[in-house]
This record gives C-alpha cells, sequence and structure tokens, in this order.
C-alpha cells in the first residue's frame, strides 16, 4: 500500500465558469508534473448552462440567444457527459487527482463520485443511489439530485460532481438534463424534512465525505484561493 | 498464423497469451494481455507490421474505463507525437485522453468506431483498433514495454488502492 495521502482543498465561494476551466487547467498541468499534491477545488457558479465534448446542442431547449434574458451563460466543455446546468446553491467538486498513483479507472472514479453524493444525502436521511447503466449520477427514486462530467488527461482529473442542495429547478427545464428526457431533477431540500445547516457547513461536509471515500489521510485548506494563483504557466 | 487457446478458468491463468479472437470470452478475471504488441504506460498498445504500427487501447484499459459510448478520434494524414494525446473515449460520464505511443503519420482511422464504440470494450485488441500510423522513428518502439513487463506495470498499478 502506498503512503500517506494529503489533499488540498480550496474553498472558492462563487466563480465565473471559464475562470474555474483556466484554473483547472492550470492545475492538471502542474499535478501532472507532481509540482502540487492531489486537489480539490470546492465552489459554485453563477447560473451556467454547459455541454460536454459530445456537443449535445440538440438538448438545450431554448435559442441560445435567450439565456442572457434568463441570466444564464453557455459553455461549451471537454469533459465526459450531456448537457447540465450549474448555479446557487448547487455544490461543485472539481477533483485535480491522479488516478494512476491510487489505482483507480474512470468506472471506479466516477462510482466514489457517486458515493460521496450518496453519503452526503443519508447525512440527511435521503437514500440516494447511483444510476441505472448509462445513467451515471445519483439519484433519488427517478428524480436526480447529483450529476457527474469528467475528463481525464494523462491520468489526471478535471471537472466533476455537482449536487442538488436547493438550486432554482426552474433553469432545469430549458434543458433535457443529461440527455434523458423522461427524469425529473430534484434537490436536496425537496427531498429531506431535516432542516439544512448553511452551504459552508454542507460544502465542509461533501468535502468530508470525498476525503474519506478517497482515503486522504491528511486534508489541508489552502489559505485565501485564489483563481489568479501564482501557479506554473503552462508552457 | 497459428492462434492457441489458453485455459484461463484457474485462479493462477496465465495472464500472458497468443491472439486469440475466442480468448476475449473466457473469464474477466485477469485482463489479457498479447504477445507481439508493445505497450505505453498509459495503457495504449502498438502492433509493428512492416511499414505500419496499428494502435489501440489494451485491454486493461477497456476494463477500468467502463463502457464505451463515444470515441473521438483524428483525421487520417495528421500525425502523433509521441505521449501525446490523439482522441479520447468516452464513458460513464468521463471523457479520458488516448496518448500515441509513437510519432508518425496518420494513415488510417477506424472509421467503424463512430457507429460501434463498443467495439473498444469488446475486441480491443483487434476489431477496437484506433489509428494505424507509420512510425517515425523505430527506436522509439524499443523504449515500450513488452507483455511481461505490462502485465507487471498493471498488477502493480491495481495494488495501489
Amino acid at each position: 500500500m502506498r503512503g500517506p495521502r494529503k489533499l488540498e482543498v480550496w474553498k472558492m465561494g462563487f466563480v465565473n465558469y471559464l475562470d474555474a476551466l483556466k484554473l483547472q487547467e492550470k492545475l492538471v498541468y502542474n499535478r501532472k508534473l507532481c509540482r502540487i499534491p492531489d486537489t480539490l477545488l470546492s465552489l459554485q457558479h453563477p447560473p451556467t448552462y454547459t455541454i460536454g465534448k459530445r456537443r449535445t446542442d440538440h438538448n438545450l431547449l431554448i435559442p441560445s440567444s435567450e439565456l442572457k434574458n434568463i441570466g444564464a451563460e453557455l459553455h461549451y466543455t471537454q469533459r465526459g457527459g450531456d448537457i447540465t446546468f450549474h448555479g446557487p446553491r448547487q455544490a461543485i467538486l472539481y477533483p485535480i487527482i491522479s488516478l494512476r498513483e491510487i489505482g483507480l479507472g474512470a468506472r471506479n472514479y466516477v462510482e466514489k463520485l457517486e458515493l460521496t453524493m450518496i453519503e452526503l444525502s443519508s447525512l440527511y436521511g435521503v437514500k440516494a443511489c447511483a444510476g441505472q447503466k448509462g445513467e451515471t449520477g445519483v439519484w433519488v427514486g427517478e428524480r436526480k439530485i447529483g450529476a457527474i462530467g469528467v475528463r481525464i488527461s494523462h491520468g489526471i482529473t478535471s471537472h466533476g460532481l455537482a449536487f442538488n442542495i436547493d438550486p432554482d429547478l426552474k433553469y432545469f427545464k430549458h434543458i433535457v438534463p443529461c440527455g434523458i428526457t423522461d427524469k425529473e431533477v430534484t434537490s436536496l431540500s425537496r427531498e429531506t424534512s431535516t432542516m439544512l445547516p448553511s452551504e459552508e457547513v454542507m460544502h465542509e461536509q461533501l468535502i468530508s465525505c470525498f476525503a474519506r471515500l478517497f482515503g486522504y489521510n491528511t486534508v489541508v485548506w489552502k489559505e485565501n484561493p485564489s483563481i489568479l494563483s501564482d501557479l506554473e504557466e503552462i508552457e | 498464423m497459428a492462434l492457441r487457446m489458453w485455459a484461463s478458468s484457474t485462479a493462477n491463468a496465465l495472464k500472458i497469451s497468443c491472439a486469440s479472437k475466442s480468448l476475449l470470452s473466457l473469464s474477466r478475471c485477469f485482463a489479457t494481455v498479447l504477445d507481439g504488441l508493445k505497450y505505453a504506460e498509459s495503457h495504449e498498445w502498438v502492433k509493428h507490421e512492416g511499414s505500419v504500427a496499428t494502435i489501440g487501447i489494451t485491454d486493461h484499459a477497456q476494463d477500468h474505463l467502463g463502457e464505451v459510448v463515444f470515441v473521438e478520434l483524428p483525421e487520417s494524414g495528421g500525425s502523433v507525437s509521441k505521449g501525446k494525446g490523439f482522441g479520447a473515449v468516452e464513458s460513464v460520464k468521463a471523457t479520458s485522453d488516448v496518448n500515441s505511443p509513437i510519432s508518425g503519420e496518420i494513415v488510417e482511422v477506424n472509421s467503424k468506431l463512430s457507429e460501434a464504440p463498443g467495439l473498444i470494450n469488446s475486441s480491443p485488441y483487434e476489431e477496437g483498433w484506433m489509428i494505424k500510423v507509420k512510425p517515425r522513428s523505430p527506436s522509439e518502439l524499443e523504449s515500450l514495454m513488452g507483455s511481461k513487463e505490462y502485465t507487471k506495470f498493471c498488477e502493480e498499478e491495481d495494488a495501489s488502492h
């Protein structure tokens, strides 16, 4: 077995999607060269629709010209998965970790991301489970509570998971979420009768679930994380 | 070329085998590693025959990926560089880059993969081939792993979690 494993967590608050993307690219580059440890970004986005590598534009149900009117942006990405929405009160984790160092493939990695959200849900009495074959993500019955979209480059991960604490679900009406037509989207606040603590607490719980499931011995919180970090630039 | 069947149902089944179409239907306890191919640490294989090298991802790789639903490949006529990405596969909402073990010019691309990406899972060394390349420098092939080395590499990597 390997030695003790360290995770560095960046609690970032609200971050614009493109800024987060640029930061992840820098982190992936630095992680690949072993200049930084496994890193986890914890954040939220302003209202943003994102499309995966397969460019499933047909699953956006309103013209892109209308997006500004509803206060949302649209971005095309290199991650797997279909179209999804990110917004306030949705907890996002972007792990930038080396799968090779822990001997995980894509399938096992995604399963652990699903388990992370399932565990958090169970803290509030909500029985969530992983999707059926082909429907990666986390479900409460027929309703989707958490989404996953990942990119793996030279064994280093980017993008990650999005867990619906209490986002405005109306935004999901403008898309066919994850390309699945006949299923609803839900949130933790809809599914539980337990009163939810502050978002800060919930994000910390999500991070703890992640750290435990991925076997990190040490979790270090980065002081004053900034998107304008002093990481080495990509050559 | 005579193809041989290897019995792999016993627990200490041999992990190295000769190319055999029927092998992949047997027990999946151990990922198949073929003799005669060269392997990269990022789990791609190369089969060098004459002036052309065929490239794909290994059985170990496809098993760890899950069901492949989409394959992104470059255009024929383009070039690849050793260690650099040339395409990607998508499975379980994860897009994984595929890297070329060697440098060279792409002479053919497996167009079947756009309609049938699952060939990578069912036949990673044969029908699931991804690109064919004219190698730029044959010495690059020498620095890759042989089947025994690659088998050991996979064992060590899988033991780390």
